[in-house]
């Protein structure tokens, strides 16, 4: 027994070690800007220069757009096949792999080949690129909605909700998306992180994107991208501390409530 | 006229029909349970009335009223769940409140009807507790609650007490009895498990593959039952093989030894017949007009609580006997032959073709019942 355990720690710091020494070399390496000392000159000239701001700025509002977008398409088709076609279920999971297998710059050369002349020109506007984004993280969405779904009674709730006379609205609105909360929250972070660094639409398409921004970074200088590298990294993971959070004070809430009524 | 009638109801599934031309009339105010095996068509029918599933044919009425049109939303009929189904993201107050809620009724009207329902299920204390903070029992409870706070104009339970362990059972059950009996509310119960329904029910409908076999009052379904389904179904029943001796008389012979019935058969002399005889019915003394007496070898007793239950075979014949568990009760010895004695009355004779049916059925009862 001891020895297993033993041995799963090994593996366990194995796995922490090749996940966190590139990280620690890359940090190391982003504090070298100026010869000789450790210093943060690196992080000042990325938050100096302007088109860093700007190029995050414009990536964020897409990740918005997708995933207010995302979110309406996914989460309604979610909850209508959880609950009256369970057998589209397995077609749409089919569709969550296809961003996976179909590379992204296959997606790109599709987008523009299709939208580049009439009856939609949409190469210059970014509701394509928006498009191409919603299929890129429909796989995510997809995936914490139905697991979200599957974690709750959704048919219970339902019932119960539309036996208490609950319309559609109110079923989603007061009893469906507020159990999804973790889920949602998980989604939206994911769909955050990818679209903010994503390369190869905004490349194709031409966008001032942050992921463009960071490969020409990386072209041209030696210290900066590493900062960005990290700075990236920081976000991702304040992402994920804040749906841990968030989904940590709703339980605080819960467990504030019980107010120690004795056991019955 | 019937406050809820469901007249000719069929609904299948795919090629499988589950609902066979039911019928069925439920009183203001009477408790009824749906009882009988998974699969015969009791929750579909439920789930019909509360508006989830369609019938293919037939009419419901609820107080005089075609509710076909209406979705389940529209029916005001209160619905418990065996998984309860409570909103999680909401405290009990919450929960028991929701359907007045979305109604629009004024806030302080809400809490006043949230307060008088958690002292109706005693749980006053719990008002601001979250589902995932309550034991099953008092899930149910709020579930129980959170149906009946819009007042509705019936109650449908499915199988509320499946998923409590014994004891919760029997004490909320009766729970449930008693605020029914108070609200006065009809109410439809579905149920697997017999002692549950007729312990509770005003009538019990016993179902099988889609059709009702028997409607009665719970003395009526155990005492008379119509069909052998309904006599294996409720309660435990020995199923005895025994030739006849004499059919004008009643005379059988059982594993070898004399017994009669108490009417004349409808069997050639010879002939093989199957008479069955409840557990309860045996005695290991003789009493008034137990004329009949079994000689068998004790194989194992069973305690069951207040009754003690004695399995005995007699040649190919196994058969149970239940002795109340008094202090006085001088109880035999495995192994150990004994004399079971028992009334002609309490035997009925069953036609050899019911013999399958009946222990088909006395192993799908006791299978739902673990």
């Amino acid at each position: 027994m001891k020895k297993r355990a033993g041995l799963s720690w090994l593996w366990f710091a194995i796995g922490i070690i090749y996940f966190f020494l590139p990280l620690v070399a890359t940090f190391l390496f982003s504090l070298r800007g100026k010869k000789g000392v450790l210093s943060f000159v690196a992080y000042q000239h990325v938050f100096a220069d302007p088109l860093f701001l700007k190029s995050f700025g414009f990536s964020l509002e897409m990740a918005i757009l997708t995933v207010l977008v995302g979110l309406a398409l996914i989460v309604p088709t979610a909850i209508w096949a959880h609950l009256k076609v369970p057998k589209a279920r397995a077609v749409i999971e089919f569709f969550a792999l296809l961003p996976f297998v179909i590379p992204p710059i296959i997606l790109a050369f599709g987008l523009i080949r299709s939208y580049s002349s009439g009856p939609f020109s949409l190469v210059t506007s970014p509701v394509l690129l928006v498009a191409g984004y919603v299929i890129i993280a429909f796989p995510y969405i997809y995936r914490s909605v139905d697991a979200g779904l599957r974690a709750m009674d959704l048919r219970g709730l339902t019932e119960a909700a539309q036996s208490l006379g609950a319309s559609w609205g109110t079923l989603l609105f007061r009893v469906v998306l507020p159990n999804l909360r973790t889920a949602l929250l998980s989604a939206v972070f994911l769909t955050l992180a990818i679209v903010i660094g994503e390369l190869t639409l905004a490349v194709l398409l031409a966008w001032p994107a942050f992921g463009p921004y960071m490969a020409l970074m990386g072209r041209n200088l030696a210290y900066e991208p590493a900062a960005l590298a990290i700075l990236s990294f920081a976000m991702t993971w304040g992402a994920i501390a804040l749906i841990q959070l968030l989904t940590r004070s709703g339980k605080d809430k819960e467990k504030g409530a019980n107010l120690g009524a004795g056991a019955h | 006229m019937a406050f809820l009638e469901l007249h000719d109801i069929v609904k299948s599934f795919g090629k499988n029909t589950v609902v066979k031309r039911l019928c069925l009339n439920v009183e203001k105010g009477e408790f009824i349970s749906l009882l009988g095996g998974s699969g015969c068509g009791k929750t579909t029918t439920l789930r019909m009335i509360a508006g989830f599933e369609t019938p293919d044919e037939g009419t419901i009425l609820v107080d005089g009223k075609d509710v076909a049109p209406l979705a389940p939303n529209k029916r005001k009929l209160g619905m418990v769940f065996q998984n309860y189904a409570l909103f999680p993201n909401m405290n009990v107050r919450k929960n028991i409140g929701f359907g007045l809620s979305i109604a629009g009724a004024p806030k302080a009207d809400i809490e006043k009807r949230v307060d008088e329902m958690l002292e109706v299920i005693h749980m006053e204390d719990f008002g601001l507790r979250y589902p995932h903070q309550l034991s099953g029992g008092q899930q149910q409870r709020v579930a129980l609650a959170r149906a009946l706070a819009p007042q509705p104009e019936a109650l449908l339970l499915d199988e509320p007490l499946s998923a409590l362990d014994a004891k919760i059972r029997v004490k909320l059950r009766d729970d449930i009895r008693a605020i029914q009996r108070r609200l006065g509310i009809t109410t439809i119960y579905v149920t697997h498990d017999q002692e549950e329904a007729l312990s509770i029910s005003d009538r019990v409908a016993v179902m099988r593959e889609g059709v009702i076999e028997q409607i009665g009052t719970p003395f009526e379904i155990y005492n008379k039952p119509a069909t052998p389904y309904v006599s294996s179904f409720i309660g435990t029943l020995n199923v005895l093989v025994a030739k006849v001796i004499d059919p004008a008389t009643g005379d059988l012979e059982v594993s070898g030894q004399r017994i009669r019935a108490g009417a004349a058969l409808e069997a050639s002399a010879g002939s093989e017949l199957v008479v069955a005889v409840r557990p309860e019915a045996f005695f290991l003394e003789p009493g008034n007009g137990d004329t009949n007496s079994l000689v068998a070898t004790v194989e194992n007793i069973k305690f069951l609580g207040s009754v003690v239950r004695l399995v005995a075979r007699a040649g190919q014949n196994v058969v149970s006997a239940d002795s109340f568990n008094t202090p006085s009760l001088a109880l035999p010895r495995i192994g150990e032959d004994v004399k079971l004695w028992f009334a002609p009355e309490s035997c009925s004779p069953l036609a050899t073709a019911a013999r399958a049916e009946i222990v088909a059925a006395s192993e799908e009862g006791t299978q739902e019942k673990h």
